[in-house]
This record gives C-alpha cells, sequence and structure tokens, in this order.
C-alpha cells in the first residue's frame, strides 16, 4: 500500500527530499519503511515504529496522529513535521 | 537582605523632573508575580496605570527583569516592557532579550519604571542605580541600528542600550523598542517611550543578586543546556521560526492577502529552505541562549554583508503572503527597513494589508498600495515611520484606521483589541482563534499557545470541541509564568513537567519551597490580574471577538474552516468558566482579594 510523505522543516532537511512515497498500512509501518531508506531522517526524528519527540505527522492535511497503529489508505498523505508552531 | 535572585526594589524615575526613587517590593508581592511580565502588571496596577492615557506623562512604563536573569539556565537573559498600550488601551507587555537584561537587573534594581516627558529629547542613563538624563541631541531622528552604535560610543561599550528609532519618536502606535535588534515589539512601548521624549536608555551596574544553591542551580542549569540541544528545539536552531511557512501553507493556515485566504502561490520561494540558496547566512543568539533561533540572511540586491536581516516567521508572513508579497529580497529588505525604523513587523504588514484590500476594494484613493507589490509595500512602510502622507493614518493602527475610512471596512481590519493579528489563520486554527479573541493585549500568540492544541491529535482544530478551552488555558498559565520567570518559549518543548521544573529552577535561585500548585496559582494570578487592569482600563465582554470578515465565510478550498459567532462565543464562554470567571469574563470577588495589595 503506497502513501505519500510530505516532509517538513528538519524532516526534509534530513530526508533530503520534500516528498517520497512510502510503504505500509498503519502510520507505524510507514515510519519503518521511511527509517529503511533515510537513515538521517530516522535518527532524528523516528524511533522504531514511533515519531520522536518533537515531531508529528498529520493526515491529508487534516487530522494531527502520532498513534502508529492508525490507519492509513492507499494514496493518502502523510506530512511530518514538528511539533511545535511556535512563531 | 533581600531574597536571593532579587534586589527587593524597582527604580522609579521621573523624566519631567530627573527625580528617581528606589521603591521597596516586599517579597510576598515579588513571590506573588515573580519578575518580567508578572511584576510588571503588579507594579502598572500600584501605580494605577490602568487609566493613564498611555502617550501621557503620566503613564508609566516598565522595564522589568526576572529571579532567573544573570543565572547559568540557558535563556534566562530576557526583561519585559509592561504599559497601557497606545495601540489597544489595555495591558501590554512585550519581552525582549539579551544583554540590555543582564545590565539592567545589575543597577540594582528588580524594575526600571518611567514616567513623565523630558522637556527635550533625551537619554535616560542608569549607572548603578543612579539616573540621570542627557540631551538625546543628535541620536534624535537616528535610526535604531545607528542609535544604538552611535550611544555606546559615546557611553562606553559597557553600557546597554535600548533604543526607539523614527517610529517611536513620531508616536506611531505599534513602534518598538530595540536592544541589539532585538525588539520588545508588539503594543506600541516604543511610542511611549517616544512620548516621553526618551530615545534611548542606557545600563549599567556592577550589583549581582545572589543565589540560594549555586552548586545545583549551575548542575541543573548544565542539565538544561544539554536538553536544549536536543530533537524539541532543532526546529529553531536548524532552520528558525520561519521554517512553519511551508508547513502553514501546506495547512491552509497561512495568512494570504489580509486574511482572504490561507494559501499563498509563492510560500514555496519565500521558506528559508529555499532562501537559504545562494545568499550568505548566518545564525545567532540572545546572551546566555544555548539555542540560537536567530537565522539572519544576507540581501542579495545590496551585496553588503553588514546587511543581514533575522528573519522570523511573523515578520515573513506579515511582509509575505500578507501583502502577497511574494519576492525574498523585497520582505527581507522590509523586515529590515521595520527593524531600522522600529515598527512591530505584524502591525506594520497587517495595517498595509489592510490599506490594499481598502484600495482593492474603492475605500481609499491610493491607487499605487497594490496587493502583490514589492515597492509599494517598501514606501508604505517609510511613510508609516515616518508619518507621511497615508503613512499618517496607518500609523494609528488598522483599527483606528478602518474607522477614520468608515463603511464596512472594520469587519476586515486584521486585528483584535486593536492589536493586528500573527500569522495563524483563525479559520484554520480555531483553538487559536480562542486564544486570540480572549487575550489580554489583543491578539496574540505569545501570551497564548493555544495553536499548540491545534497542532495535536486531541482536537480538531477547525471545530474544537469545549475541552479545547480547558487547554487552551494550560497553555496560557504556562506562557505566564515562562514570561514571568522568564525563560524563553523556545525551550518549552524539553520540559516534561514545566511547573515542577520551574519550580525547582525557581527554588535553586531563591531559596523558596515553592510547589508546582503554587506555580499554577501564581500563572492563574498574573493572567487575572492582566484582566483586572483591564477591567479598569474599560474592557468589555464584546471586544472578546474576532472581526467579522471570519464568520460564516469559509476559508477559500476549505469548507471545514468556517467559524460562527456562537461557535466562538461558546469556546469563549468555556475559556471564562475554566479561569474561575464569570462566564462573561469578568474575575470574581475572591479572584480579586487574591492578587493583594494592589487591589485595593
Ligand atoms: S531561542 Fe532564540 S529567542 Fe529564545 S533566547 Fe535563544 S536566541 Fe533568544
Amino acid at each position: 500500500m503506497t502513501v505519500i510523505v510530505e516532509l517538513f522543516g528538519v524532516a526534509r532537511q534530513c530526508a533530503g527530499v520534500a516528498k517520497t512515497e512510502a510503504q505500509g498500512a498503519r502510520l507505524g509501518d510507514v515510519l519503518v519503511d521511511l527509517a529503511g531508506r533515510f537513515p538521517r531522517l530516522a535518527a532524528e526524528c523516528i524511533d522504531g515504529s514511533r515519531l520522536r519527540h518533537g515531531y508529528l505527522a498529520n493526515l491529508n492535511g487534516a487530522r494531527f496522529i502520532r498513534d502508529p497503529a492508525t490507519v492509513v489508505a492507499p494514496g493518502d498523505s502523510l506530512l511530518i513535521l514538528a511539533t511545535d508552531a511556535g512563531g | 537582605m533581600s531574597t536571593p535572585g532579587y534586589h527587593g526594589c524597582y527604580l522609579r524615575v521621573d523624566v519631567t523632573s530627573g527625580e528617581s526613587q528606589r521603591i521597596a517590593i516586599d517579597e510576598s508581592a515579588l513571590r506573588n508575580y515573580l519578575g518580567g511580565s508578572g511584576l510588571g502588571v503588579y507594579l502598572l496596577l500600584r501605580e494605577g496605570a490602568a487609566t493613564a492615557d498611555p502617550l501621557s506623562p503620566e503613564a508609566p512604563l516598565a522595564f522589568v527583569y526576572s529571579p532567573l536573569v544573570g543565572s547559568p539556565l540557558t535563556t534566562s537573559a530576557k526583561f519585559a516592557v509592561v504599559g497601557r498600550s497606545p495601540l489597544t488601551h489595555r495591558i501590554n507587555d512585550s519581552l525582549s532579550s539579551s544583554h540590555f537584561a543582564i545590565a539592567g537587573k545589575r543597577t540594582g534594581c528588580d524594575a526600571l519604571l518611567v514616567v513623565g516627558r523630558a522637556k527635550e529629547p533625551s537619554i535616560l542613563i542608569v549607572d548603578d542605580g543612579q539616573a540621570r538624563l542627557e540631551p538625546a541631541g543628535a541620536l534624535w531622528g537616528l535610526d535604531c541600528p545607528a542609535a544604538e552604535l552611535q550611544l555606546r560610543a559615546r557611553l562606553g561599550a559597557d553600557y546597554q542600550v535600548a533604543v526607539i528609532g523614527p517610529a517611536g519618536e513620531r508616536q506611531v502606535r505599534f513602534a518598538t523598542i530595540s536592544h541589539d535588534g532585538r525588539h520588545a515589539g508588539r503594543g506600541g512601548s516604543g511610542a511611549v517611550l517616544g512620548a516621553k521624549n526618551i530615545k534611548a536608555i542606557a545600563v549599567r551596574g556592577t550589583q549581582r543578586t545572589a543565589w540560594h544553591s549555586p552548586a545545583e542551580l549551575v548542575a541543573l542549569a548544565k542539565q538544561l543546556s544539554e536538553k536544549s540541544f536536543g530533537p524539541a528545539t532543532a526546529k529553531y536552531r536548524e532552520l528558525g521560526t520561519a521554517t512553519n511557512l511551508l508547513v502553514f501553507n501546506r495547512l491552509g493556515a497561512l495568512p494570504t492577502r489580509n486574511f482572504q485566504q490561507g494559501t499563498f502561490a509563492g510560500a514555496e520561494a519565500l521558506s528559508p529552505e529555499q532562501m537559504v540558496l545562494g545568499r550568505e547566512k548566518t545564525r545567532a543568539s540572545c546572551a546566555a541562549c544555548t539555542i540560537g533561533c536567530e537565522h539572519i540572511y544576507g540581501l542579495r540586491t545590496t551585496g553588503e554583508k553588514s546587511a543581514g536581516v533575522r528573519m522570523e516567521y511573523e515578520s515573513l508572513f506579515a511582509l509575505g503572503p500578507l501583502c502577497n508579497v511574494g519576492d525574498a529580497d523585497t520582505v527581507l529588505a522590509a523586515a529590515r527597513r521595520c527593524d531600522e525604523l522600529g515598527l512591530d513587523t505584524i502591525s506594520t504588514g497587517g495595517t498595509i494589508a489592510f490599506a490594499m484590500e481598502c484600495v482593492e476594494r474603492g475605500l481609499l484613493d491610493e491607487p499605487w498600495l497594490q496587493f502583490g507589490d514589492g515597492p509599494s509595500l517598501l514606501r508604505a512602510i517609510e511613510a508609516i515611520g515616518r508619518r507621511e502622507g497615508l503613512g499618517n493614518l496607518a500609523a494609528e493602527g488598522s483599527r483606528r484606521m478602518a474607522l477614520v475610512i468608515g463603511k464596512d471596512a472594520i469587519a476586515f481590519a486584521p486585528q483584535v483589541k486593536g492589536l493586528e493579528i500573527p500569522g495563524y489563520e483563525p479559520r484554520a486554527l480555531q483553538t487559536m482563534a480562542l486564544g486570540f479573541a480572549v487575550g489580554s493585549r489583543g491578539a496574540d500568540h505569545n501570551r497564548s499557545g493555544a495553536y499548540e492544541v491545534d497542532f495535536s491529535e486531541s482536537t480538531d482544530r477547525r471545530r474544537p470541541g469545549l475541552e479545547a478551552a480547558h487547554a487552551a488555558v494550560e497553555t496560557e498559565d504556562r506562557a505566564a509564568l515562562m514570561d514571568s520567570l522568564i525563560l524563553c518559549k523556545f525551550l518549552r518543548g524539553v520540559f516534561v513537567d514545566f511547573f515542577a521544573e520551574a519550580s525547582e529552577m525557581l527554588n535553586l535561585v531563591t531559596g523558596w519551597n515553592t510547589t508546582p500548585a503554587e506555580l499554577r496559582q501564581t500563572a492563574r494570578r498574573i493572567v487575572t490580574a492582566k484582566k483586572h487592569f483591564n477591567v479598569l482600563a474599560g474592557w468589555k465582554p464584546g471586544e472578546d471577538t474576532l472581526p467579522a470578515r471570519f464568520f460564516n465565510n469559509p476559508l477559500p478550498g476549505d469548507p471545514a474552516a468556517t467559524m460562527t459567532p456562537a461557535g466562538l462565543q461558546a469556546l469563549i464562554e468555556a475559556y471564562n468558566t475554566a479561569r474561575g470567571w464569570t462566564s462573561d469574563g469578568y474575575p470574581s470577588v475572591e479572584q480579586l482579594s487574591g492578587l493583594g495589595e494592589v487591589v485595593p
């Protein structure tokens, strides 16, 4: 199952890309797939099947999610960004 | 013998007469209000400042340090400038950083409170507790950076200075006070100082305060510094606040064309990720900070090394998308000019974007001022800073400008209580909308962190439940404590239990035995004290709202981003109830008596 992953800020810097595709039926699976392909992203943002403290995911620009068990559907956009939105 | 961390007094200077007095602050007031914003509102209430015209000689303006200033705790070199805002006529506490805080506290007082009006443009010098005035002379009229440079050259590098620019001299209602390029930015403190004929304040001193448990404090500070290098602050270190731009754009939460849209087609080109390409960028930090969130960009048009501009998200959004300007060099030049003139970038961008929409709607006959036109943005900034032409009206801020223009202009003036709205689209982030509506100083993202609730899995950001109001209160309480201790908010992500950790720090500095529960009460007292100030200043429940444009008018392309007056009102009532105030927002008699002797 393929989802589109959009990376922002430090996550983008670490991955070296703004957008990629990843495989998985749940948030945790997608993160594991990303971690395998982007070691710097894994080191900074991902801990196993979870996002590290300081990072958050968003599904399709609508709902913020963190629970690795959250189901994602084919074609969903998964945004990875910093939790802190302070300006 | 004063409490460790404090001098136990403030210096009250009347610049009409030049006389100064050291006035004791008793320990219970220090413990109840701490420092920074909290102690500032206490001092203002004590001075009876709520009804004084902010631009009159009677109006006090307080520069307030804190118990943590001068300690090894990271990000603690901060001070608050507290007064009644000439823009909102409500409480205004704007924070700034760095060596002025350290040197100011070493003058031997916990706050410097200025009243009066000097008979000629002057410099107020506080040298180890002794205050004197000197003529400003040729400094009057200078931009902020030049004034700072020349004053330090005149007095010596051991002085730290805070200055106003031409905007403050002309009492632009959103003029700032600048120290080392950082600004006490919001609400017009620069105009208050300008109305006092004070171009600059210079401080130096030798009087350090003791710490109750120095060895433990140093150990704790070391741990905190280590934590500050972690992922919770990576955003600030690596890219700075400007990295919000692309995130907000993707979420449809980036205010564009005076809040007519939530996305900006040119966002990518303005983002820090792109802006860094092909231009010089350096990083800097306030004194005593291990994070270093300041990202300073060179201007490609000038190529000067000295032309670096600190670019924060708020300046970027307000001078870019809000005015529909997408050229990075223009936005950088606009931000730099605001800093030089001493203008709050949010209010400047907001007021200009509002004027641009008035032109577009045929309400203002200034055809040169168009959305998307960089040169007209720069011309408008200059005109505001010098109060020339249209700039004289715009210098009053968007609310007063709308009232002069009439028709339905007030419906789309981007302000709450007169303070222009920061870069969080209220319809896309509706807990933040609540924070803006109830904010004591108007639309404010610093005293309320309600956007944190929107950026969480617990809330639907476009349809928050009433429980979001409780979470908004929590963010406001934490901000009240951070702004009074003072610690930088960019550190907040490193704390697991902020109230407990704050209590530990405060106890090591002061020797008190505060508990997390006490500090929660303290935070709530400070928020209530600000509300009390506002009630005395004329606050009425009806001003806790948003401009009409945001109601029953979904964001283009995002029908879910709709807000209704009834929906917002329900959140406001839930917020007031959670604070223990009446449902329309008045503190109880019991809460007022908890404010101490400042309530007769
Ligand atoms: S994080 Fe930024 S604003 Fe905060 S103290 Fe450090 S440099 Fe200053």
